[in-house]
């Protein structure tokens, strides 16, 4: 009798949950923009398009795991949002679904792929975060150059992110590396190294944990330093000297999906002017010329990279792509030995 | 008209003999119908963890053993893990006794406040408590500021601190359950006859207890190494091995590493579930004279008194301090920044679908759970069998299976056709029932010792097939192990992060990611106000549970003989 009572109550609320899911144009993407963002985003193709995206929140970090270990059965039907190691990757081992898309044409190179693989809907650059609080309380202020980093007064009170679980700290450190070559780009690392308190999970990480004056400096994505600011953070930013790096937003189809279709409205949609204003809003670089909110002083309404202001440090994104898995090896092999 | 008397009598016959057949091997078809779930759900994921630890893309190998061990960096990460797991399970098993021994032997009124005190951070995530030692006594925190104190949370100190926190209720729970079975007589007439209550301590209620404290040790030090969410916020440089073997999967995507470190981390555990075995055996005290008893308050000496008093009053004042934080945060954008009262947290639409598939995937994982417990309990105590004891031990080493390790071997074994579960809402049920089995088969086991077989015989001799039996006769009796297991499973399933962040899929969010998530991101509004949406809710839950259980129970348990 008890018996019977639990089982159909089990069954009754079994059905009911199963009962709610209807039937809509839907499609499962990664999206590795900040929660927040990655809801705009999916608002955005719902108000324009009708389907909806089911999305998860991962890191690109995650994402490319994600990708990497289900290769080639995916679990969703495109990425919204990876890093471009991602995209290379995926153009290289022929995960991606070629679209050349009409609605992206006449941006510049560095947006997307000539046999369209990949798009990039924003980059996104890491910047030097400070607590106005805790500068003020200890007389200093905000370094000017990278190298400033390095000076023994920051010891302990430097955030940044781990370039094994996170996609900005792999920028990060791509850039310190094209921006000082090779060799005495790990030299400027390992020196860092000595300054840095630990290195956090997450790419946003340190913009909350120095917002909340845990510590004093903090490199960080530049995705919500914006939003922390207007939130209410003592939040300084700026861009040393030497410039900054960038990283893209990748969009890419994922082969076996069978809602191509949908997939490929989705990326049109994403090269619309319209939606540039949006990523330009958040503070992204965007493939359509639009006013960028995060930058605009130092900005004018459009960029080509590595010669306006902010300084971009040039880059080569396909090699960093090439080059993370053995730096990552370096990394741990260089900076995993000191204990404290 | 002859032949089809006899077709008739041959089909009664036959229908008697597959009746006869069925009522004598039930057992059997249904052990080895567990067997083969047992197998499925439980052992080959592990195994495929072991495979994927000695398998290279170029055939068998032990290099990546090799580079576990010849790097400092890991033995540093397995020291600080075990050392950790110890500490707290010394530190939650001394708590957690001092809280239960109040709320059953200590004065009536304090007992419900501090049981519920002691049970409501087991509905929150336990990382929870590494965003309210942040707010509150980080570099720049609430207290630290105000005493200008200058010590380091982030690191090992801080990691303790939280998951002792985090694990305080667990061990109650364990604890409390023992206390309560334990017939106070023994110890009332101990009391009596002039022994002091330390006497009384040392010499019956601790050695009687000692299963007890030795299951929650086991449990408590699992769970512990098992779970990733405090060392991943608070650890700053030290490392473990739980946060190290996630950042491996999901960081670098080097599952052959990942699973040579979940190898590591269940290899600890392996050991103490055997040595925990061994010190078991034989020591089965049957002290369970029927229903848990409450004990009359007595009065207690000074040297036990004060340290208990000093013990539940650090301990719950921790809890409850660290719940007004996360009661405060989920009022304010950001807590300390910005001091406007909102209900923003509340109305996030996203973290309630969270919350709603969470429960969801526990109800469902607690309803299966508690069948299959029950069912297992049954076929290893009665079950006359070759490799019944195998299947004891392996539906009781879901006690010794860090989350971590399950959750990525349901990655590794149900990714690919034909066995594609990855991206449902099955796998991260299936996921939550193996691990969890192990209450509710151990309750189903110590019920069934409690009646003797010879009901059922009786029952059988009557007349009655085995399904009737089983229905009136075992059934009712292991009803509340059935519960015990079901709430077991839906209370860790709810918040248990350390398994399912690796199987979670888009467009399906449960709400202990979220809420990861969320802290990670430094949404510590949203992340607050989604625990404690998730906190009323299950209590809601537990309270409709517990009163349809009451319900049933009252209204079955007179019919029961006349029916």
């Amino acid at each position: 009798m008890k018996g019977k009572f639990i089982s159909a109550a089990v069954a009754a609320i079994f059905c009911v949950t199963l009962a709610v899911s209807a039937a809509a144009e839907e499609i499962n993407a990664y999206m590795g923009t900040s929660p927040e963002n990655n809801a705009r985003i999916v608002n955005f193709i719902k108000e324009k398009t009708g389907i909806t995206v089911n999305q998860s929140f991962e890191s690109f970090g995650e994402i490319e795991a994600r990708v990497k270990a289900e290769a080639p059965n995916f679990g969703a039907d495109m990425i919204i949002g990876c890093g471009s190691s991602t995209g290379f990757m995926a153009k290289k081992n022929g995960w991606a679904v070629p679209y050349p898309s009409p609605a992206w044409r006449g941006v510049p190179k560095v947006f997307l792929d000539p046999q369209g693989n990949w798009y990039n809907i924003g980059n996104f650059s890491f910047v030097l975060v400070g607590n106005k609080d805790r500068l003020a309380r200890a007389g200093l202020t905000m370094p000017k150059s990278w190298q400033d980093l390095l000076d023994p007064k920051w010891k302990g009170e430097i955030v940044m992110p781990s370039p094994l679980s996170s996609g900005t700290a792999n920028m990060i450190r791509f850039s310190f590396l094209a921006l000082y070559g090779d060799d005495k780009g790990w030299k400027f690392l390992e020196a860092l190294d000595k300054n840095i308190h630990h290195y956090t999970r997450s790419g946003n990480a340190p913009t909350d944990l120095v917002g909340k004056g845990e510590f004093i400096l903090g490199i960080t994505s530049d995705e919500n330093v914006k939003k922390r600011i207007d939130d209410g953070y003592p939040l300084l930013w700026s861009i040393p000297i030497e410039g900054t790096g960038y990283d893209g937003t990748f969009v890419l189809i994922l082969k076996g999906t069978e809602k191509l279709e949908a997939c490929k409205q989705i990326v049109d949609l994403l090269g619309s002017p319209e939606f540039s204003v949006i990523m330009a809003e958040i503070g992204y670089m965007t493939p359509r010329p639009a006013e960028n909110k995060l930058y605009a002083k130092t900005q004018p309404n459009y960029i080509t990279y590595g010669m306006t202001l902010p300084h971009y440090i040039k880059l080569d994104l396909g090699k960093a792509a090439e080059d993370k898995q053995k730096n990552n090896g370096i990394w741990k092999a260089k900076l995993r030995s000191t204990f404290e | 008209m002859a032949p089809a008397e006899l077709s008739l009598k041959l089909k009664a016959g036959s229908g008697n003999r597959v009746k006869d057949f069925l009522n004598a091997n039930l057992v059997n078809i249904l052990a080895a119908l567990l067997f083969f779930l047992l197998a499925l759900f439980l052992l080959y994921p592990i195994i495929a963890v072991l495979v994927k630890s000695i398998r290279g893309p170029s055939g068998f190998t032990l290099e990546y053993y090799r580079t576990f061990f010849a790097k400092n960096y890991y033995y540093r990460s397995l020291f600080n893990t075990l050392l950790l797991g110890a500490i707290n399970t010394v530190v939650c098993l001394v708590i957690g006794f001092c809280l239960a021994y109040m709320t059953t032997r200590g004065p009536y009124p304090l007992r419900k406040p501090l049981k519920v005190i002691s049970l409501v951070p087991l509905i929150a995530p336990p990382y929870l408590f590494a965003l309210s030692l942040i707010i509150l006594f980080g570099r720049n925190g609430l207290v630290t500021r105000m005493f200008d104190l200058h010590w380091q949370l982030y690191g090992f100190a801080g990691v303790v601190i939280s998951q002792t926190l985090a694990f305080i209720p667990l061990a109650y729970m364990m604890l409390e359950n023992t206390l309560m079975s334990l017939n106070p007589n023994l110890e009332e007439s101990a009391y009596d006859m002039g022994a002091s209550e330390a006497t009384i301590l040392r010499t019956i209620t601790i050695p009687l207890m000692a299963p007890g404290l030795l299951k929650a040790a086991l449990l408590i030090f699992v769970m512990t190494i098992a779970e990733f969410g405090n060392a991943a916020i608070l650890a700053g440089r030290t490392p473990f091995l739980a946060p190290d073997t996630y950042t491996m999967i999901t960081g670098e995507s080097d599952f052959n590493m990942g699973s040579v470190l979940s190898v590591v981390l269940i290899a600890p555990c392996i050991i103490i579930f055997f040595v925990h075995n061994y010190l078991l055996e034989g020591k089965k005290f049957t002290t369970i004279g029927g229903k848990p008893v409450a004990s009359e308050p007595r009065k207690i000496t000074p040297v036990i008194k004060v340290p208990l008093i000093i013990v539940t009053t650090a301990a719950t004042g921790a809890i409850l301090i660290c719940f007004a934080v996360v009661l405060a945060a989920s009022f304010y954008k950001i807590l300390g920044v910005t001091d406007k009262f909102i209900l923003a947290n509340y109305l996030d639409f996203t973290s309630n679908q969270a919350i709603a598939n969470s429960i969801r995937v526990s109800f469902i994982a607690a309803a299966i759970g508690a069948v299959i417990g029950v069912l297992l309990a049954y076929v290893i105590v009665r079950g006359k069998f070759f490799g019944r004891s195998f299947i004891e031990m392996a539906s009781l080493s879901g006690f010794a299976l860090p989350g971590t390790v399950l959750g990525i071997g349901y990655l590794l074994a149900f990714s690919a056709e034909p066995l594609k579960l990855t991206g449902g809402i099955m796998i991260l049920a299936l996921n939550c029932v193996f691990r969890f089995l192990a209450v509710g088969v151990e309750a189903g086991i110590s019920k069934l010792h409690q009646i003797n077989i010879e009901i059922e015989e009786a029952s059988a001799d009557l007349g009655a097939s085995f399904l009737t039996t089983f229905y009136r006769i075992v059934l009712p009796i292991m009803f509340p192990a059935f519960i015990a297991g079901f709430i077991y499973t839906f209370m860790t399933a709810i918040v248990s992060l350390s398994a399912v962040v690796f199987l979670v899929s888009p467009g399906f969010q449960l709400a202990a990611v979220k809420i990861f998530d969320a802290a990670v991101y430094g949404e510590i509004g949203i992340a607050s106000a989604t625990t404690i949406k998730l906190i009323l809710i299950v209590m809601l839950c537990l309270a409709v549970l517990n009163y349809v259980t009451k319900k049933t129970r009252l209204g079955s348990g007179l019919k029961q003989p006349v029916a």
